[in-house]
């Protein structure tokens, strides 16, 4: 125990160094107070606003008219109003919005619908552009170059033009063949395994090649082979997915120039040489050795980056290239606003509150990514 | 390489990354059926039948690599397609509502610059006292407001509250064809309409000026104030904190410190050395700035009623706002017209950060 103690002494120092950094900065702990607050509620969210309808996500209305009432305007009585009022609501607490939803219900349920889009969106794009960045980087070459073109390319677009584009373009579903991809992945690990057990190559040109004859495969069978699909599978998308989708596809070159850029700082530095001339395998040296030096970076643009997803997202929901109507998130719940520019003053609750919470939101995940950075960043710790 | 061969080298890097953007555009396109991409054609519902015959006589149908050069020699020779938002060619589209672009988004960029970069460096050289931290919370604050959010209390706020500065700018009709002499009319903010206007420029400050009547300069003038505002509050607040942190870098420096011990006046080792060098990384995020800006254009033109390229863009996604079916030609258009502002925008920040920093010229 006591060894133990003394061989993790360092990182315990590091660590303590750290928590004090922490309550030091009254910023960040506004952030870290702002994002647990947010947490919460969305924990809470069905004790703070029971559901009305099966689906938590479906914003409870009391009619069908169009004019949004101001907070503390009482439920209708009308029978889906007497469906509210079963549940406790007896008054619209921020007003309603355009349709007759309340605000209130659609707020609180809003947060689990944005931590849903920007962890979601942060951790698909953080994953491929990883996996795509430390392949990129670690390798280098033509892959690295046919990589960074590619990423050059989507750098291109400005990210909301780009997303707009794509969730036009997205289709309404897909109709997947799971066949395919079963066959692909067999080839894929078959040749990955052939690899070092049978003609003794390398592993990483071995996964390689697996990956591309898996690709070929892929290709042939979508468009030479016409073979009835054996395990044929629809995924309808809706609007909200599309747009996910979309923001994925903007979001991952920023995660993959980021890592192969620290991939390319770490890989001349003396531990990799030496975990190289050991045998290490390239896996092994890849995601022991190099990924946990190059992860702050990563972390502080994550933290970052969530905050630029939510914003990213409602700006599209603004526009109505988000959630459908009724769905209970904040951007849905401002493009009502877009048909009152003009009487803004009057309707200011429809507005005001739901953009609050973005910004709110949005501000907490500024403050936390900042925080990090300026914690977390070995060249910027001890200034 | 001298400064000569670092621009003509970087020319010619441009031309695949335009072939690329091109063909992920084209890309996105392919992604829809052919009937999809045939509905474009059909004005009439009785045409429907004839979608077999509209997919054969476009080639909607043919492989990705012939049909992508058949769109880029149309590209090339002008063709854009045609925009049902505006029942007009998609080229002509994008000319005439880029003038009222321009004109938000022009006056921003020398505020943003200047105030960034003038808070930037007080906030470095006054670290940690109440003026840094100040502003450092606003460049906090700024980024994280969303930009509709912001653009509708400014609204509500100087319009609604106040009656300063409205919104919106009276659209030009765009029945002709024509870009250049469209005579239309003006309704200005009394209500009186003008005719015989002529867009000479299609900026409304400068044509109020060539039309011989500056009161309607003066009232655009006061349009464009809000949308401007909500352009320049967000992105100050990016040049902010860059500066604030490439200037705290540069003034730990030794040249810095040598300075100073040489004697000379606080003032001027700030002013004439430290700002300059603090310079550079800053103009390395020019280029997200000018995404910034274009991508805020979109909302602060559909907020404030303004009918230029982002609103124009905003309404083919959408497809009329809730109404009718999606505009592909103009978003694609717009798209592309974007990216093109985009790239060129990126080498000319590459251009002068070779300017600037002699070793990357050298590198």
């Amino acid at each position: 125990m006591e060894e133990y103690r003394k061989s993790m002494a360092p990182q315990i120092k590091e660590l303590k160094f750290t928590l004090r950094r922490i309550k030091r900065s009254p910023l960040s702990i506004v952030g870290i107070v702002i994002i647990l607050g947010f947490s919460c509620m969305a924990l809470l969210a069905p004790v703070l606003a029971p559901p009305v309808y099966t689906d938590p996500m479906a914003i409870w209305r009391d009619s069908f008219k169009n004019e949004p009432r101001p907070p503390g305007s009482p439920v209708l009585r009308t029978d889906i109003g007497l469906l509210a009022m079963e549940k406790g609501y007896t008054v619209h607490l921020w007003g309603t919005a355009a349709g007759s939803y309340d605000i209130y219900y659609g707020c609180i349920w809003g947060t689990i619908t944005a931590f849903r889009i920007g962890l979601v969106v942060t951790a698909v794009a953080l994953t491929v552009g990883l996996i795509i960045g430390m392949i990129s980087g670690y390798y280098g070459g033509v892959i690295d170059e046919v990589m960074m073109r590619f990423t050059d390319i989507i750098f291109a677009f400005p990210g909301l033009v780009l997303c707009m584009a794509l969730v036009v373009a997205l289709p309404g579903g897909i109709s997947l063949d799971l066949s395919l991809f079963v066959f692909a992945a067999i080839i894929f690990i078959a040749v990955s395994l052939i690899g070092p057990l049978v003609l003794k190559i390398s592993g990483g040109i071995s996964v390689l090649t697996g990956f591309i004859c898996s690709l070929v495969f892929v290709v042939l069978d979508l468009y030479v082979l016409h073979r009835p699909p054996l395990w044929a599978y629809y995924i309808p998308l809706n609007k909200l997915d599309k747009s996910l989708m979309a923001l994925t596809i903007v979001g991952w070159p920023g995660y993959a120039r980021l890592i192969r850029g620290e991939v390319l700082r770490v890989k001349t530095e003396d531990y990799v040489e030496a975990s190289k001339a050991v045998g290490c395998s390239d896996l092994r040296i890849m995601f022991r050795h190099i990924l946990p030096n190059s992860l702050y970076p990563i972390l502080i643009t994550a933290s970052l980056d969530i905050g630029g997803i939510v914003l990213l997202a409602a700006a599209l929901s603004f526009l109505g290239l988000g959630a459908d109507q009724g769905y209970a998130d904040w951007g849905q719940m401002i493009s009502y606003a877009r048909n009152f520019v003009s009487v803004t003053m009057k309707y200011w609750y429809t507005f005001f509150i739901p953009g609050l919470f973005i910004f709110l939101f949005v501000l907490g995940w500024n403050l936390l990514g900042d925080a990090f950075r300026d914690i977390l960043d070995p060249t910027l710790r001890r200034r | 390489m001298g400064l000569g061969a670092y621009v003509i080298r970087r020319l010619l890097l441009v031309i695949p990354t335009v072939i690329g953007v091109t063909a992920l555009i084209f890309a996105v396109t392919m992604i829809l059926s052919p009937e999809t991409r045939a509905m474009i054609y059909i004005h009439d519902v009785k045409q429907l039948g004839a979608i077999k015959d509209i997919i054969a006589m476009y080639g909607l149908a043919d492989p990705p690599h012939i049909q992508y050069f058949r769109w880029m020699q149309q590209v090339l020779s002008g063709n854009l397609g045609w925009g049902v938002t505006d029942n007009a060619p998609v080229l002509t589209s994008i000319l005439r509502r880029l003038p009222s672009t321009i004109e938000i988004v022009l006056p921003s960029i020398p505020i943003i610059i200047l105030v960034g970069i003038f808070f930037g460096v007080k906030a470095a050289v006054h670290q940690d006292r109440p003026l840094d931290h100040i502003t450092r919370f606003w460049a906090i604050f700024g980024w994280s407001l969303p930009t509709f959010w912001l653009a509708i209390m400014l609204l509500a706020i100087f319009y609604g509250w106040l009656g300063w500065f409205p919104p919106g700018v009276n659209g030009m009709p765009l029945g002709s064809h024509s870009v250049q002499y469209v005579t239309a009319t003006w309704r200005d903010a009394q209500g009186q309409i003008h005719y015989n206007w002529t867009r000479y420029t299609g900026f409304y400050t400068i044509d109020g000026l060539l039309n011989g009547q500056p009161g309607i300069t003066v009232d655009a003038i006061k349009h464009l104030v809000l949308p401007t505002m909500s352009l320049t509050i967000i992105q100050v607040a990016l040049i902010i904190r860059v500066m604030r942190s490439s200037m705290l870098e540069t003034l730990g420096k030794n040249y810095i410190i040598t300075a100073k011990a040489k004697g000379l006046k606080n003032s001027e080792v700030i002013n004439r050395h430290a700002r300059r060098n603090a310079l550079i990384p800053v103009a390395t995020i020019a280029g997200m700035l000018t995404a910034g800006l274009l991508t805020g254009v979109i909302i602060t033109e559909t907020i404030y009623n303004i009918e230029g390229l982002g609103r124009w863009a905003a309404k083919a996604a959408t497809g009329g706002f809730g109404g009718g079916t999606v505009d592909i030609p103009a978003v694609l258009g717009f798209a592309m017209f974007t990216c093109l502002v985009y790239v060129f925008a990126n080498l000319i920040v590459d251009v002068l950060y070779a300017y600037l920093d002699p070793r990357i010229r050298l590198g």
